[in-house]
């Protein structure tokens, strides 16, 4: 057998060995891989809209996707936002639960970001900065409060804690919310969030 | 061929070849991933499946591949280690998977592997293959348990998230950043040159 | 500068008791008037980070000369303890010591030692170990006070560049008076709030030649240059370049930080595009970049290209072309 055919024929013969290997790995994982990929949406679901038996997916644009969460007799009990904007160092993503009039946030839920350790990733600590959002009353635009404080009545009801030396985090996280929160009315009124719409995905 | 005993095919991968810290190879994920010990623990034990499955494969096919394509089967291979891990990886432990992000697939052009399939695997037999895969992969687990536990401690206080440092101590920020990892990287090469220098002395 | 009392030697062994101590006392002597600024303003903190600086660099550097086996008198050159007192003078009052001494402990160790010990350190000493602390510990290394002279009873307070980059001051109008810059009654590191304090000591250096004049004025022109561009331009926007120089960490930056012998270029075209550099670098990063002052990180960054500025400009050797 010539070189040239050998080489060929050996290539092939890994390459075909090496691609229905993956094919088999591929069939036995991707189930789970998205099951677990839902299953992180839905609980970050379920922790800001709590009381949530079933969701599903309303509306979806670049970087903002709206969940509606229904209870056991199927009536709305709120909305949960993913949002991802630009923080300090990178991108940040959000889960931000509202009640169904867009009155209140239940809470908010950081699920992706790449801030500084120690500093910015705060944003992530609940004792410094998640906790201060929960049942925030949003009719208002938010502020951020500076310097930092350790209590909720310190905090105006329309104020944020800041992460102490992380301004620039806590506004990134900030105007994320403020601004998913307009859109998130905008799309109401042009009624795109209706609930009727059932079985979106 | 080589000729030394199967104890010292395995050992040689601990300290006198150790592919990071005498080899200066696989730095990247040496550098990126050992922040935290887990993510170094994981991406070690990622690493040395990937090596130690191509090695078996390379070294028990080595005779049908002709050499000028051999660079490509080897990578062909290593690949499809790769992505079993990562897949793997995704599906059961997706936590870790997301952590360690880009830095799975990266292991395809980790230097360390397709250096021992060049090096070793393709002029040695099966069983010795396996051993030197085995003896890498421990030292490269090593180095980046000690690199990553150095990290985590000083950086934040804790080992394998459990609290180790009391409160009076204030976490080192710089040290789960990138910037520690050069640092602690280099302070650990000098002391592996220095320990080196010493013994050569003394022989 | 810190090392000028090495190069003077004429050997590194041979211990001259007249010149050592003189040049040593001038740059103590330059550093006096920030020192004494320092306690006035922050009193024993001050004082307690001064010390504990001092003692660690001294410390440190017995350590490694006995590691390395070499004569310990060396300790007494003078370098250590003007390392101890530059890395003191840029860290924020309310910094514990025992955060000071790790820094100090890095300064000389990894920022001095490593590299072979004294003349062969790529970068300064005393701002290696700043910026460790800098990223080591970021929210005690810009947690600033006040000094004692200000009447207001707050715990926290931002540095005049502090609050022009994160509080909006020129549009608020609250920006830090130049009268206070000068005389060093606001807030910032021990040794960076005087500016008048600073410019005698540094126009002392200069007098005695112990620094090169070309670096403090190459880095005051770059800054005034780019800096008035954008006021010019934009006043509304951006401050003053009389603000910036008053400002921050630039005077003393550029008469004590950058005019290290060691770790600045040897020929006189080096040591302008060296200052050029580092003052534009500056205005860079106060008004583009994530950290309100860029003094540290513009001096280091330059640090890197001595070697290859002094390579690039060394005159040529007997009927070479003059370029450059």
């Amino acid at each position: 057998m010539s070189l040239s055919a050998r080489m060929i024929i050996v290539l092939t013969f890994v390459g075909l060995l090496s691609g229905s290997f993956l094919a088999t790995v591929d069939l036995l994982t991707k189930e789970r891989i998205e099951l677990n990929r839902q299953r992180e949406i839905e609980e970050a679901i379920l922790q800001v809209v709590p009381g949530t038996h079933s969701s599903q997916k309303l509306y979806e644009e670049k970087d903002l996707t709206v969940y509606g969460g229904k209870d056991k007799k199927g009536i709305l009990v709120g909305f949960a936002i993913q949002a991802s904007g630009i923080g300090f160092q990178g991108k940040i993503t959000l889960m931000l639960g509202t009640n169904p009039s867009i009155k209140k946030i239940n809470s908010l839920k950081v699920i992706d970001q790449k801030e500084t350790p120690g500093l910015g990733a705060k944003i992530n600590d609940r004792e410094s900065f998640l906790k201060f959002w929960d049942n925030k009353d949003c009719s208002n635009l938010l502020t951020l409060h500076k310097p930092a404080v350790k209590t909720q009545e310190e905090l105006s009801h329309s104020e944020i804690n800041t992460i102490t030396g992380a301004t620039i985090s806590s506004e990134a996280v900030l105007n994320l919310v403020n601004s998913s929160l307009n859109r998130l009315r905008q799309l109401e009124k042009e009624g795109s969030l209706s609930s009727e719409e059932q079985d979106v995905n | 061929m080589s000729t030394r005993s199967i104890g010292q095919e395995f050992v040689k991968g601990l300290w006198d070849e150790n592919p990071v810290f005498r080899q200066l190879l696989g730095l990247c994920p040496t550098l990126a991933v050992t922040g935290w010990v887990i993510n170094g623990l994981a991406m070690g034990l990622a690493t040395s499946f990937v090596l130690i499955f191509s090695s078996l494969v390379v070294s028990s096919i080595k005779k049908f591949i002709p050499s000028q394509v051999r660079i490509a089967s080897y990578i062909v291979i290593i690949a499809t280690f790769v992505t079993i891990a990562d897949r793997c990886m995704a599906a059961f432990f997706p936590l870790i998977s997301k952590n360690l992000g880009p830095y799975i697939p990266l292991i395809v052009v980790n230097c360390i592997i397709l250096g021992r399939q060049e090096a070793f695997s393709s002029r040695n037999s099966v069983g010795r293959s396996f051993i030197d895969a085995l003896g890498m992969s421990s030292g490269f687990v090593l180095a980046l348990l000690i690199l990553s536990s150095i990290r985590e401690v000083l950086g934040v206080g804790t080992f394998l998230g459990l609290q180790v440092m009391g409160t009076w101590f204030k976490p080192w920020i710089i040290m789960i950043l990138p910037p520690g990892a050069f640092l602690t990287l280099g302070i650990l090469l000098g002391i592996a040159l220095h320990i080196e220098r010493k013994t050569k002395a003394r022989k | 500068m810190t090392d000028k009392i090495i190069i003077l030697q004429s050997s590194p062994h041979f211990k001259d008791k007249d010149s050592v101590p003189k040049i040593m006392y001038a740059v103590i002597i330059s550093l006096a008037p920030a020192i004494f600024t320092s306690l006035y303003f922050f009193r024993f903190k001050a004082l307690v980070l001064l010390l504990s600086c001092v003692a660690a660099c001294l410390t440190t550097e017995a350590l490694f000369l006995f590691l390395r086996r070499k004569p310990l008198h060396s300790l007494l050159d003078g370098s250590a303890i003007i390392t101890g007192l530059l890395l003191a003078m840029t860290l924020p009052p309310s910094l514990s010591p025992e955060l000071a001494v790790i820094g100090a402990v890095v300064a000389m160790a990894i920022g001095k030692q490593v590299f072979g010990g004294l003349g062969n350190n790529i970068f300064n000493p005393a701002l290696v170990g700043r910026a460790f602390l800098q990223t080591a510990f970021p929210v005690a290394m810009t947690t600033w006070i006040p000094s004692v002279m200000t009447k207001v009873d707050i715990l926290t307070y931002a540095t005049p560049l502090g609050n022009l980059k994160f509080e909006n001051a020129v549009a608020q109008g609250t920006l830090t008076s130049l009268k206070d810059l000068f005389f060093g009654n606001t807030g910032g590191c021990l040794g960076e709030t005087s500016a008048l304090a600073l410019i005698l000591g540094g126009l002392f250096l200069l007098f005695r030649r112990v620094i090169d004049w070309r670096i403090p004025l190459g880095i005051f022109l770059s800054l005034t240059i780019f800096t008035g561009i954008f006021w010019l331009a934009n006043p509304e926007k951006y401050t003053s370049p009389l603000f910036h120089i008053l400002a921050g960490g630039f005077l003393i930056g550029a008469f004590f930080m950058a005019t290290d012998m060691v770790t600045s270029p040897i020929t006189p075209l080096g040591a302008w595009v060296y200052a050029l550099g580092i003052g534009l670098i500056v205005g860079l990063i106060r008004f583009f970049g994530g950290f309100p002052e860029g003094v540290m990180y513009s001096i280091l960054f330059m640090n890197t290209f001595v070697p290859l500025l002094n390579r690039y400009t060394r005159p040529r050797i007997l009927g070479g072309r003059r370029k450059g």
